[in-house]
């Protein structure tokens, strides 16, 4: 594994639940904690409330009950709190999420002029740089639609690594994508994690969590049913439920 | 879009000479039966007539109308999108209190006839909205010139009030039409866009400004362009309340000539040009929108 250094806590989950309306509670009772530059991958059955948690994580979804602490801030009421999780969580979605009627350029660039309150010289400096470490800046001037599918996901960490976040949530990102765009996606978020970026990724790509991740939950029904490393997964699963999962998707 | 070759068939044929064949039939019982004597050569004098004075031709009733009819349209058609912008946007907005104001206020203007509201609205606007705003204070304090103005854009001293009236009650009415197209815009934006836009950091208001409305405007503007068009109808409503515009001008004309077939085929004539010149300008620019996608 990587020697780099793992910090204190940055991500506290305790006890978190989350029923939809309707009564489908996606998420139950779930506590859990994730130190400054680890990268933990969350897998599980569709439907087991992984994309859900995650969003819980930068309020997009508002948990019934539970705490959520990130970087020292309560996801409280507090509207300065949200907003400052908001700038400070960057999210990756599966659909990319790109906005269609600007440029890749302008994509990155808006939030970092309108939020973090840059001039537009100093934003597209940043920008250009996210877009060269993504290894699309020769796009910049694109629409999305004139883009790749792996373009574009490449596009949309970019716009979320230009606000300097600290921590990284990633759902599925390249489960939208042709195969022979994974690659591209998963390297960009490989080095990432190389860099010391604290990332929180929803994925099902062994390879990807067997080089970068330093641990894996896997949960279901809402819940964690078993931590640990990818090759305790790959050696010994003790649950039940894991080994029939993993069956299914190696 | 798939392009179909117009081509001319039998049944075309057929259905022309039929469509023709009513017309005439129409006609000839007017003529024979009605023993209707048509007189079109008097109808362009209520369209143009010579200023006794300057023996220069200015407009003369019906084109009077058509003209009160288009700063009818072109107000209350403004007035509608403030308001329609506004509730629309109430409406989808997560504030509660907010979106049942959007929805009560559509609500209650889809549900009763337009004759009635059109009362409602004019009695209260005349009888309380307008002299609470001191608009008849305000024409007549201004100079001649400033009135001639305001006569140009709106209507004459006399008649402002009811005018403004008039402007308030079919903008509120279109308004509420929309109130519906303006929500079916934004709703109509993938939940995703706001989602990245929130995670991000954006304001609400950021939000709606650079992400929702820019690609709600484009799905709008078709469906709007076709409400702009419904105004021009849905105005001759306001002949109701006595405002001078086309349909009321048409039907003072009818009633005291008496050749009514003329009056309202021209009437209908007047009509028709302004909307299908609208319609055209709307599909003119549905293409362009198509194009730029
Ligand atoms: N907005 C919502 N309203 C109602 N129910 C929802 C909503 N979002 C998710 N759910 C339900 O919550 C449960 C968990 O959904 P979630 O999307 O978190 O699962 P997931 O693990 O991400 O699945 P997938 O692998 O398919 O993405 C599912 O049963 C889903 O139907
Ligand atoms: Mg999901």
């Amino acid at each position: 594994m990587s020697e780099k250094k793992l910090g204190e806590h940055i991500i506290t989950v305790d006890n978190v639940s989350k029923t939809f309306t309707g009564g489908i509670q996606a998420v139950k009772n779930f506590s859990t904690k994730i130190r400054r530059s680890e990268v933990l991958v969350i897998m599980g059955p569709s439907g087991s409330g992984k994309s859900t948690l995650l969003r819980c994580l930068n309020g997009l979804e508002e948990p019934d009950s539970g705490t959520i602490i990130i970087d020292g801030i309560p996801l409280d009421d507090d509207k300065r709190h949200r907003l400052e999780i908001r700038k400070e969580v960057g999210m990756v979605f599966q659909q990319f999420n790109l906005f269609p009627h600007l440029t890749a350029l302008e994509n990155v660039n808006l939030a970092q002029i309108r939020v973090r309150k840059k001039s537009k010289k100093e934003a597209t400096e940043m920008s250009m740089d996210m877009l060269t470490k993504v290894g699309i800046a020769e796009k910049a001037h694109c629409y999305p639609a004139q883009l790749s599918g792996g373009q574009q996901q490449r596009v949309a960490i970019a716009r979320a690594l230009a606000m300097m976040p600290k921590v990284m949530l990633f759902d599925e990102p390249t489960s939208a994508l042709d195969p022979e765009m994974i690659n591209e996606v998963l390297d960009v978020m490989k080095n990432l994690a190389r860099e010391g970026m604290t990332m929180v990724v929803v994925t099902h790509e062994m390879g990807f969590a067997r080089e970068v991740s330093d641990w894996v939950i896997f949960m279901d029904d809402g819940q964690i049913v078993e931590t640990g490393t990818v090759e305790h997964f790959f050696k010994n699963p003790r649950e039940e439920r894991t080994k029939l999962f993993l069956s299914q998707i190696l | 879009m798939l392009k179909q070759k117009v081509r001319f068939k039998l049944l075309d044929l057929i259905l022309i000479i039929f469509c023709i064949g009513i017309v005439y039939f129409i006609f000839y019982r007017i003529n024979v039966q009605l023993e209707y004597r048509s007189n079109w050569a008097a109808i362009p004098r209520y369209l143009l007539r010579k200023d006794p004075s300057t023996g220069k031709l200015i407009p003369n009733y019906l084109l009077l109308g058509l003209f009160t009819t288009i700063r009818l349209s072109v107000w209350s058609t403004l007035l509608g999108l403030v308001v329609g912008v506004i509730m629309g946007i109430f409406r989808t907005t997560k504030i509660l209190f907010l979106r049942l104001v959007g929805r009560i206020y559509v609500e209650f203007i889809r549900n009763l006839p337009p004759l009635v509201l059109i009362f409602l609205f004019y009695y209260f606007a005349s009888g309380q909205i307008l002299p609470l705003l001191g608009v008849e204070e305000f024409i007549r304090t201004r100079s001649a010139s400033a009135q001639a103005i305001l006569a140009f854009f709106f209507a004459e001293k006399a008649l402002f009030t009811q005018f403004v009236s008039g402007v308030i009650t079919i903008g509120l009415f279109e308004g509420a039409f929309i109130t519906e197209v303006v929500r079916s815009g934004i709703e109509s934006i993938e939940r995703g866009q706001r989602e990245a836009a929130y995670s991000l950091g954006l304001s609400w208001l950021d939000q709606m400004r650079f992400i929702i409305m820019p690609q709600a405007i484009k799905r709008i503007l078709p469906p709007l362009g076709n409400e702009f068009i419904s105004t021009v109808k849905r105005s001759s409503i306001v002949s109701a309340i006595s405002i001078q515009e086309l349909t009321f001008q048409g039907r003072q004309l009818a009633t005291s000539t008496l050749w009514v077939f003329e009056v309202w085929i021209t009437v209908a004539l007047m009509y028709l040009m302004l909307t299908l010149i609208l319609s055209f300008a709307v599909s003119a620019m549905e293409k362009r929108l198509r194009i730029s996608d």
